[in-house]
């Protein structure tokens, strides 16, 4: 007699949002990798690096638990292919956040003072731009309470259009930044240049992603 | 011989009932638990009270279709205890059947088995003429028009809250406002089944007017009642809805609300060049009250809908209530319909179609629900009520009043129906008003796969036991 129980689901919101917290912690082990890679310890970043490394890797197991458990038949209160999407534009943020990993450790690397300090707060606005949208995927859980309407709804709108203004920025800081790296032809050469111009696309990404996300949580917003 | 008889039916009628307030009457009382708007204990309680009452003053209807309205005793004057066996056989193979089905834990419905039972043994003992088919066909058709209407209501009731409260600027004050509306909602649907139709089992007679009257008394003083209280649990709206941010006072926000409604005043009255000035100003004010706002929202928000929860837990008793009451009446036929058929022909010898459902009966089928739920029940209450956190108030309150509305209906019109289904069905209506996180739809295949089993097994298992029971006492 217990058929009433059988009719919830396993809600797949909260994993949701742990899964964003595992992201959130790859993402903000950045700030020390390159703080180590600027004081030129490289011990400390192939440690960091790994670090974000086993990171990403709980998160994928977070994201497939997700998935093992979102079967047809379990109707959400969202499109089940824009929960996917937003699942999966989180992974691919961790990944990016990974790979930045990766790139640092592939060749003892030197952050040069021309573009220091513009490439600092690239990558501090860049986490900026993720944490705003994290802080999104924080309101899921009042989005859900409110049927995904009415003020609540009304205040994720407004979260979107700024991550949107902080992306919108870090580009702006993104041109200044190539425009200093492309400067500093003599002070390094190609292959490091090389690394360096994929790692800023690499950040970069992370900034896009967090939009992408942010827009994608928009969408599953009620339009009345 | 005819008592050891007597004794039996009254036993195995007794087991049934009991085995009803064991296990079906958490579906009413374990959501309320769950949420935490009522105790365990209190839980027990109140449901005792009112599937008491309701299988008391509202069960005759759906009893009396038991009793007499599916087989057609006249086939069977010239030999009325074989009906008798018949009825004990059914009761029997129902209890069976469910034991055994939730022992497997599937989805089985108490009603589902008890008529398919009913049906079986007259079919094959009585002939298929002995069966009022179309009666029959009327109760199949109510099993799955019951659980859709239950989603029908549960939809479009949660969809009623989700766009007057959970949408609302303010959804607190909303719930207050609209809290009062509700109750009288509730209490008059309750209060027209209690005055037109309950009192007649204790003989008050009044006039249409009066029972109108009373009726509407009762919504209105429930309705009051709430009022007052509501006013009591959420009195400040200020601090609600403008809370000390971290960096501006209170009387900060307040003010440049304040200016901007002036401003926005100037701009609807103004016209021109003017008004595009005053509009530019009303913009860059709202753009400073949102900066200002922006922090100290995230809180707001989540206290609020705390709180309109809340509120909603005081009317998911309510509802809890009115579900309780529903289940007894309408689950109580299954156990005393077939009992108090048998016990008639038993103790009177000839089988009287238009007999009513004695009080008598109804009281014991009353009493062996109370009894399950303080033994057994209360137990499967509690673990419904930890599992299912899923469903708060709001949603519950809306499910379980979608679901004890339709029983209430359907045992009106004397229809045996799955209070367990309906409640599925409205629980199913408030997730697709996109209410809940994650609905389960395989449980809908489980639900109908069982009808299809159960209806034939109920029927199989009674006409297997027809026989021996006829040996034994006959």
């Amino acid at each position: 007699m217990l058929t009433i129980l059988s009719l919830f689901g396993r809600s797949p919101f909260a994993p949701l949002q742990s899964h964003m917290e595992f992201v959130a912690k790859c993402v903000h082990c950045l700030p020390d990798l390159f703080d180590a890679l600027e004081r030129k310890d490289y011990d400390r970043v192939e440690k960091l690096s790994e670090e974000i490394s086993n990171l990403e890797h709980d998160a994928d197991l977070i994201k497939n638990d997700i998935r093992n458990h979102l079967p047809k038949s379990l109707f959400l209160p969202i499109d089940r292919g824009n929960l996917l999407e937003i699942l999966s534009i989180q992974d691919s943020i961790a990944d990016k956040a990974e790979d930045v990993a990766v790139l640092v450790t592939l060749k003892p690397l030197e952050l040069l003072p021309i573009f220091k300090e513009e490439f600092k707060l690239f990558l501090h606005k860049n986490i900026e731009t993720f944490d705003e949208a994290r802080l999104i995927v924080k309101e899921l859980h009042e989005l859900v309470e409110s049927s995904f309407g009415g003020m609540e709804a009304a205040k994720v709108r407004s979260m979107v259009d700024l991550v949107a203004f902080r992306e919108h920025e870090v580009d702006v800081i993104q041109r200044r930044l190539l425009k200093s790296s492309f400067n500093a032809e003599d002070q390094c050469n190609y292959i490091s240049f090389h690394l360096w111009q994929k790692l800023f696309e690499n950040i970069a990404a992370i900034s896009n992603l967090s939009e992408n996300l942010a827009y994608r949580i928009r969408m599953t917003l009620d339009l009345k | 011989m005819d008592t050891a008889l007597l004794i039996v039916i009254l036993l195995t009628g007794f087991y049934m009932a009991w085995n009803i307030g064991a296990n079906d009457v958490a579906n009413a009382m374990g959501t309320s638990v769950g949420s935490g708007a009522l105790t365990l204990r209190g839980a027990v309680i109140l449901a005792s009270i009112l599937e008491f009452s309701g299988a008391f003053f509202f069960g005759s209807h759906v009893s009396k279709t038991m009793q007499s309205g599916i087989i057609n005793a006249d086939l069977f004057a010239n030999d009325p205890r074989i009906l008798v066996y018949g009825m004990l056989a059914a009761l029997a193979a129902a209890g069976l059947w469910l034991q055994i089905a939730s022992y497997y834990g599937w989805p089985v419905s108490t009603t589902h088995s008890i008529v398919g039972a009913i049906v079986g043994f007259g079919a094959v003992v009585g002939g298929l003429e002995a069966i009022y088919w179309k009666k029959v066909a009327f109760i199949i058709s109510s099993w799955i028009l019951s659980p859709i209407l239950g989603g029908i209501l549960g939809y479009y009731i949660f969809s009623m809250l989700r766009k007057k409260i959970f949408y609302a600027l303010n959804p607190l004050e909303a719930a207050r406002r609209l809290t009062p509306y509700i109750v009288f909602v509730v209490v008059s649907v309750l209060a027209l089944v209690l005055v037109f139709e309950g009192l007649r089992n204790l003989h008050f007679d009044l006039s249409l007017m009066q029972k109108g009257f009373l009726t509407l008394g009762m919504a209105l003083l429930g309705a009051g009642i709430s009022y007052l209280l509501v006013r009591r649990i959420a009195p400040q709206r200020q601090t609600v809805l403008a809370p000390v941010s971290s960096s501006y006072g209170e009387d900060v926000t307040h003010s440049l609300e304040r200016a901007r409604k002036h401003l926005q005043k100037v701009s609807t009255s103004t016209s021109g060049e003017l008004q595009y000035h005053v509009g530019l100003l009303v913009e860059e004010v709202k753009g400073i009250e949102q900066t200002i706002q922006q922090k100290s929202e995230v809180n707001i928000n989540r206290s609020e809908y705390l709180k309109v929860e809340k509120i909603f837990g005081y009317l998911q008793i309510m509802s809890a209530c009115m579900m309780a009451f529903a289940h007894g009446a309408n689950d109580v036929a299954n156990a005393i319909g077939p009992l108090s058929a048998a016990v008639a022909i038993l103790t009177t010898g000839i089988y009287a179609v238009d007999a009513p459902v004695p009080t008598w009966a109804l009281a014991l089928g009353g009493v062996g629900i109370v009894i399950g739920l303080a033994t057994w029940g209360w137990r499967v209450i509690e673990t419904i009520g930890k599992k299912i956190t899923e469903l708060t108030p709001s949603r519950g309150f809306a499910a379980e009043f979608g679901a004890a509305t339709t029983i209430v209906l359907a045992s009106r019109l004397g229809m045996p129906i799955s209070t367990t289904h309906t409640l599925v069905g409205a629980v199913l209506g408030v997730g697709f008003a996109r209410g809940l996180e994650a609905v389960n739809l395989t449980t809908t295949r489980d639900i109908i796969i069982s009808w299809l089993v159960t209806v034939p097994l109920g029927a199989i298992i009674a006409i297997v036991l027809f026989y021996p029971i006829r040996a034994i006492f006959g």
